[in-house]
C-alpha cells in the first residue's frame, strides 16, 4: 500500500494553530468564523479519520465521515470541557486544537494508513455557466436580504405599551412609569397617577413618535400600609381613557426588607 | 438550474411578504416559487443517464435550497416551537457555562445536550449569535444528511441512480423539509444515525482490520447519538438489532460469521449506550414519551370507534384544497411505488439480483439473500401505511411524524427500485422516461405540503405556534427583560411562554405548581378559590395574558399545551381579564392586547 501524502495533516496542524491564535487574539467575528467553521465541521474530523485509519472510497464519502467525526469531537469536547469547567472560547479553541494536533501526529506515525480517496478531476466551467451561477448566488442573497428587511420592518399590530412598576425591593422609594409607542403615527398622551385613591402626579401632552419610549421614576411616600398606585393614559385627541395600569407600593417594613 | 432555483427562492420570499399583508396574489407567488424550486431539480435528478457526480451535487444543492426555503419563513430568528426550547437551553448554557441545567419547558432536554453543545461551541469560538451559529450548524447537517443517505443507499444497492431517486423519494417525507431542519435535537440525531448506517454498510466488505477501525467510528457516532436524541437512538438500536437478527437468519455468504459478529457487536452498542446514558441521568424518558404515545393511541382508537374528539384536526381546519390534494396524490404515488417495488426490492437482496420473476422470492423464503439491510428495509416499508393511518388524529399525528423520518428510509429504497426496475426499466423512453420523474416531483411537493399546516407566513393566528409569533409578542417579551430583569417566574399561554423564555430570558412555567396546569388558571370564567390559593402559594411572580386568544379558537386546537384537557369553547375576554379585581394582583403592563399581572402581592397575603 502506498504511504499517503501528509500534506493534509500538516495543513490541519497549521489550521488548528492559526484558529487557536485567532480565537485568543482577535474579536473579529468574520475572521474567526472563516477559521473556526472548517475546524469545527471538517478539519478536526479529517485528522481523526486519518488517525483511526478509516478507509473511504470517494471524496463525498470522506467528507461526510469527516463531518461526522468532527461532530463527535465537538460533542465529546462539550462533556470534557464541562467537567473541567472550561466551556469558554479559549477552552473550546484549545480542545479542537489539541485533538487535531494529537490526531495529526498519530496519523503521521501510522504506516498502514489507507490512501486518501482520489480528488475528482476539475470540471470545466464555461463563462456563461459561471455568470449564471454568480447571478443565482446574488439573486438568492438578495432574496434573503429582502426577507430580513421585510421581517424587520413589517408590523401587523400598532399599539402603545403603558406600564407602572413598584419600587424595587431594597432600592429607593421610586416607582417607574413608562410609555412606549409602536403606533404608525406620532401620538399625544396625557398621563395621571393616583396614589391611594388621591391624585398624585400628572403629565400633559406627552408626544411620542413611533418607536419612542418615555419613562419617569417618581418618588413615592412610603406609609405603614401598602398603597395602590393607579396610572391612566389618556388620548387628548379623542378624549378617552386609552390604558390603565396599577401597582402596589409596599409598606414601610416591606421596603426595608 | 441554479438561476431557476434562485428565482424560485425570490418568489417564495415575495410570497411570504405578500402573505404578511394578506394580498390575494400570495398563493400564486409562493406556490409558483415552490414548483419552480422542486420540479426542475427533481426532474433532473430522476432522469435516466445523469452522471453520479451531478446527481449527488444536485441532491446536496436541493437539500440546502429546501433549508433556505424553511429559513426564510423567519430569516432572523428561530420560530418553531421546539426551536425555542433548544434556543433557551443554548442561551442558558452560554450564560452558566455548565451542562445539565434544568429546562422547565423541555424537562428531558438537559439529558440530551449535544445540539446545544455544538451550537454554543460555535458561538464561543466565532462570536456569532445563537441563531446564526445554529443555522450554520443546520446547513452542515442538512448537506451531510443527504450525502450520508445517498452513500448508504449506494452501498447497499450499488447503483447511484437508485440511490439518487431514493434520496429524492425520501424528501417526500413530511418531516424532511421542516421538522428535521429545525434547530432541534432530532435534526442532529438523524444525521448521526444516518452516518452510522452509511459507515456500517460501506464497511461490510472490508478486511477485518479495516472493519474494526470502521467499528471504532461507528461506536463513537453511536455514543454521540445516545446523548443527542432519544427516539433516533432507539431507532438506530432497533435497526441494528433487526439487522443482526436477519444476519443470523440468512444462510448465504462466505464471510458470514465475521459479518454477523460485527453487526451483533454494533447492535449491542446501539442498544446499550442509550440505556446506560438514561440510567446515568435518571429516567425522564418514560414520563416524556409515555403520555404522547398513550394519548396518540387513545385518540386513534377513539377515531376508529367513532368516539367524540374535542380538538379539530390540523389538516382539516387549515389547509387549502390544493395542498391536501397534492399530499393525497403524493401518498397515492408512494403507495403505488411501494406496491410495484416491494418484491423487486426484495429481489435486489438476492445473489441473482434479478429484478423480476419469482426465483428471487423463493430465495428469500429459503433465507438465501446477500444483503440483510435491503431485506429488512423492504419489510420496514410496511411502516408507511401505518404512519398514514396514524396521521388521522392530531395526537397520533405526533407519532406518525416521528415514525416517518425512519420509515421513509425504506420507502425511498422501495420506491426507487420500483421506478428504476419497473416503471422505467432498462431503456426508458417516452412516458417511461418523463412519467416517473414527474411523479417524483409530486412526491417531493407532497413532502412540502404535508410539512406544515400553512407554510406561507401570514397574519397573526391564535394558538398556531409559529404563526402566532409576531413583533408585538416579541417586543413584550423583550420589555420584561428590559424593565423587570431576567429570571422572573412567569406563566402564560403556550406561545407567549416561549417568547418570554427566549427573548425575555424569563423562567416561563408550564405549570403553576406540580400537577396544576396553567390552563386551569386562564380558562376558568371566574377564579376558583382553590386555584387562587394554589397561585398564592406558588412561586409565580407574573402572569401574561394575551387578549388576542379571545379573538378566535386556537388553530392547533389548544391554547396552552396539547395534553391539557380541552373544553371545546373559545376563551372570552372576561375569562382572561378576571385578574383585574383580585386583591394582591396588579396590572402592571398593558399594550391594548397584552396585559401583565404582578401576582407577588398574593404571596404576601397567603
Amino acid at each position: 500500500m502506498r504511504i499517503p501524502s501528509q500534506r493534509d495533516l500538516r495543513a490541519a496542524l497549521l489550521w488548528a494553530l492559526v484558529m487557536l491564535a485567532a480565537v485568543g487574539l482577535s474579536s473579529n467575528v468574520l475572521l474567526r468564523t472563516v477559521l473556526v467553521a472548517p475546524m469545527v465541521f471538517l478539519v478536526s474530523g479529517h485528522a481523526m479519520l486519518r488517525a483511526i485509519g478509516i478507509k473511504t472510497s470517494s471524496l463525498s464519502e470522506h467528507l461526510a465521515y469527516a463531518v461526522g467525526a468532527s461532530l463527535v469531537i465537538g460533542i465529546a469536547g462539550g462533556f470534557i470541557l464541562n467537567a473541567a469547567g472550561l466551556l469558554t472560547p479559549l477552552g473550546w479553541a484549545s480542545w479542537f486544537c489539541a485533538v487535531t494536533v494529537a490526531a495529526a501526529l498519530v496519523a503521521g506515525r501510522r504506516s498502514d494508513a489507507p490512501d486518501l480517496p482520489p480528488w475528482p478531476g476539475s470540471v470545466p466551467v464555461r463563462l456563461s455557466q459561471g455568470t449564471a451561477m454568480a447571478a443565482a448566488l446574488l439573486l438568492a442573497s438578495g432574496a434573503y436580504a429582502l426577507a430580513v428587511h421585510d421581517e424587520a420592518t413589517y408590523r401587523q399590530f400598532s399599539y402603545t405599551a403603558f406600564w407602572i412598576l413598584p419600587p424595587a425591593s431594597g432600592g429607593p422609594a421610586r416607582m417607574t412609569v413608562g410609555v412606549r409607542s409602536a403606533e404608525a403615527n406620532t401620538q399625544r398622551f396625557d398621563l395621571e397617577i393616583n396614589l391611594g385613591g388621591q391624585p398624585f402626579a400628572v403629565f400633559h401632552s406627552l408626544t411620542l413618535a413611533p418607536g419612542e419610549t418615555w419613562s419617569r421614576e417618581i418618588q413615592v411616600p412610603i406609609s405603614a400600609t401598602s398603597q395602590r398606585a393607579d396610572a391612566r393614559l389618556y388620548r387628548p385627541d379623542d378624549n378617552r381613557l386609552y390604558r390603565s395600569v396599577s401597582t402596589l407600593v409596599p409598606r414601610r417594613q416591606d421596603e426595608a426588607r | 438550474m441554479c438561476l431557476t432555483a434562485a428565482v424560485a427562492l425570490l418568489l417564495v420570499v415575495a410570497g411570504h411578504a405578500a402573505g404578511r399583508r394578506a394580498y390575494d396574489v400570495t398563493p400564486l407567488l409562493f406556490w409558483s416559487g415552490v414548483v419552480l424550486l422542486v420540479v426542475p431539480i427533481s426532474l433532473r435528478i430522476g432522469w435516466p443517464g445523469v452522471a453520479r457526480g451531478e446527481r449527488l451535487f444536485l441532491l446536496f444543492l436541493f437539500a440546502e435550497l429546501l433549508l433556505y426555503y424553511k429559513t426564510v419563513y423567519s430569516p432572523t430568528s428561530f420560530i418553531g416551537h421546539d426551536e425555542f426550547l433548544h434556543w433557551v437551553a443554548a442561551d442558558d448554557l452560554l450564560t452558566a457555562r455548565r451542562l445539565f441545567l434544568s429546562n422547565s419547558l423541555l424537562p428531558i432536554g438537559p439529558t440530551y445536550p449535544a445540539l446545544e453543545i455544538l451550537t454554543t461551541a460555535i458561538v464561543n469560538l466565532t462570536g456569532l449569535s445563537v441563531f446564526l451559529a445554529g443555522t450554520l450548524l443546520l446547513v452542515i447537517l442538512k448537506g451531510t444528511f443527504v450525502v450520508a443517505l445517498f452513500l448508504f443507499y449506494e452501498a447497499i444497492t450499488g447503483s447511484p441512480r437508485i440511490s439518487a431517486i431514493a434520496c429524492l423519494a425520501y424528501m417526500g417525507c413530511m418531516t424532511f423539509v421542516i421538522f428535521d431542519s429545525m434547530f432541534s435535537y432530532e435534526s442532529l440525531g438523524v444525521v448521526l444515525c444516518m452516518l452510522t448506517f452509511a459507515v456500517e454498510a460501506a464497511s461490510r466488505d472490508f478486511d477485518p482490520r479495516a472493519r474494526l477501525r470502521a467499528l471504532g467510528l461507528i461506536a463513537l457516532l453511536l455514543a454521540c447519538l445516545a446523548v443527542t436524541h432519544h427516539v433516533t437512538a432507539a431507532f438506530a438500536a432497533f435497526y441494528f438489532a433487526m439487522l443482526a437478527a436477519f444476519e443470523a437468519l440468512r444462510r448465504q455468504g462466505a464471510s458470514r460469521i465475521g459479518t454477523t459478529l460485527a453487526i451483533i457487536l454494533i447492535a449491542a452498542l446501539a442498544a446499550a449506550l442509550p440505556v446506560l446514558w438514561v440510567m446515568a441521568r435518571g429516567n425522564p424518558l418514560s414520563g416524556y414519551l409515555g403520555p404522547a404515545v398513550e394519548s396518540g393511541l387513545r385518540a386513534l382508537m377513539r377515531k376508529f370507534s367513532g368516539g367524540v374528539t374535542h380538538r379539530p384536526e390540523v389538516s382539516a381546519i387549515s389547509q387549502p384544497l390544493g395542498m391536501r390534494l397534492t399530499t393525497a396524490i403524493a401518498v397515492l404515488l408512494l403507495s403505488l411505488g411501494l406496491a410495484t417495488g416491494f418484491f423487486r426490492s426484495l429481489a435486489l437482496a438476492t445473489s441473482s439480483g434479478a429484478p423480476s420473476g419469482w426465483r428471487p422470492i423463493g430465495d428469500i423464503l429459503k433465507r438465501r439473500w446477500r444483503d440483510s439491510r435491503i431485506v429488512f428495509l423492504t419489510i420496514l416499508a410496511f411502516g408507511f401505511p401505518v404512519s398514514v393511518i396514524l396521521r388521522l388524529t392530531q395526537s397520533a399525528w405526533e407519532i406518525a411524524n416521528r415514525m416517518a423520518t425512519f420509515v421513509f428510509i425504506s420507502v425511498g429504497l422501495v420506491v426507487a427500485v420500483s421506478i428504476v426496475h419497473f416503471w422505467q426499466g432498462r431503456e426508458a423512453r417516452g412516458w417511461r422516461r418523463a412519467g416517473p420523474a414527474v411523479a417524483l416531483s409530486i412526491i417531493v411537493m407532497g413532502g412540502i405540503t404535508s410539512s406544515a399546516p400553512d407554510p406561507i407566513r401570514g397574519r397573526y393566528k391564535v394558538g398556531a405556534d409559529q404563526q402566532s409569533v409576531e413583533a408585538m409578542g416579541i417586543d413584550t417579551a423583550r420589555w420584561t427583560n428590559e424593565w423587570l430583569a431576567a429570571g422572573n417566574r412567569f406563566t402564560a399561554d403556550r406561545v407567549n411562554r416561549l417568547l418570554l423564555a427566549s427573548y425575555g430570558r424569563q423562567d416561563a412555567r408550564v405549570r403553576i405548581v406540580a400537577g396544576v396546569d396553567t390552563a386551569r388558571l386562564f380558562e376558568a370564567e371566574t377564579l376558583d378559590p382553590d386555584i387562587l390559593r394554589v397561585l398564592a402559594r406558588s412561586d409565580i411572580d407574573f402572569l401574561l395574558v394575551d387578549l388576542r386568544l379571545s379573538t378566535a379558537p386556537p388553530m392547533l386546537g389548544f391554547y396552552f399545551e396539547p395534553w391539557q384537557p380541552a373544553h371545546g369553547k373559545a376563551l372570552s375576554g372576561s375569562d382572561l381579564l378576571k385578574f383585574n379585581d383580585i386583591k394582591g394582583v396588579s396590572r402592571i403592563y398593558d399594550n391594548g392586547w397584552i396585559v401583565i399581572y404582578d401576582v407577588r402581592g398574593l404571596h404576601e397575603n397567603s
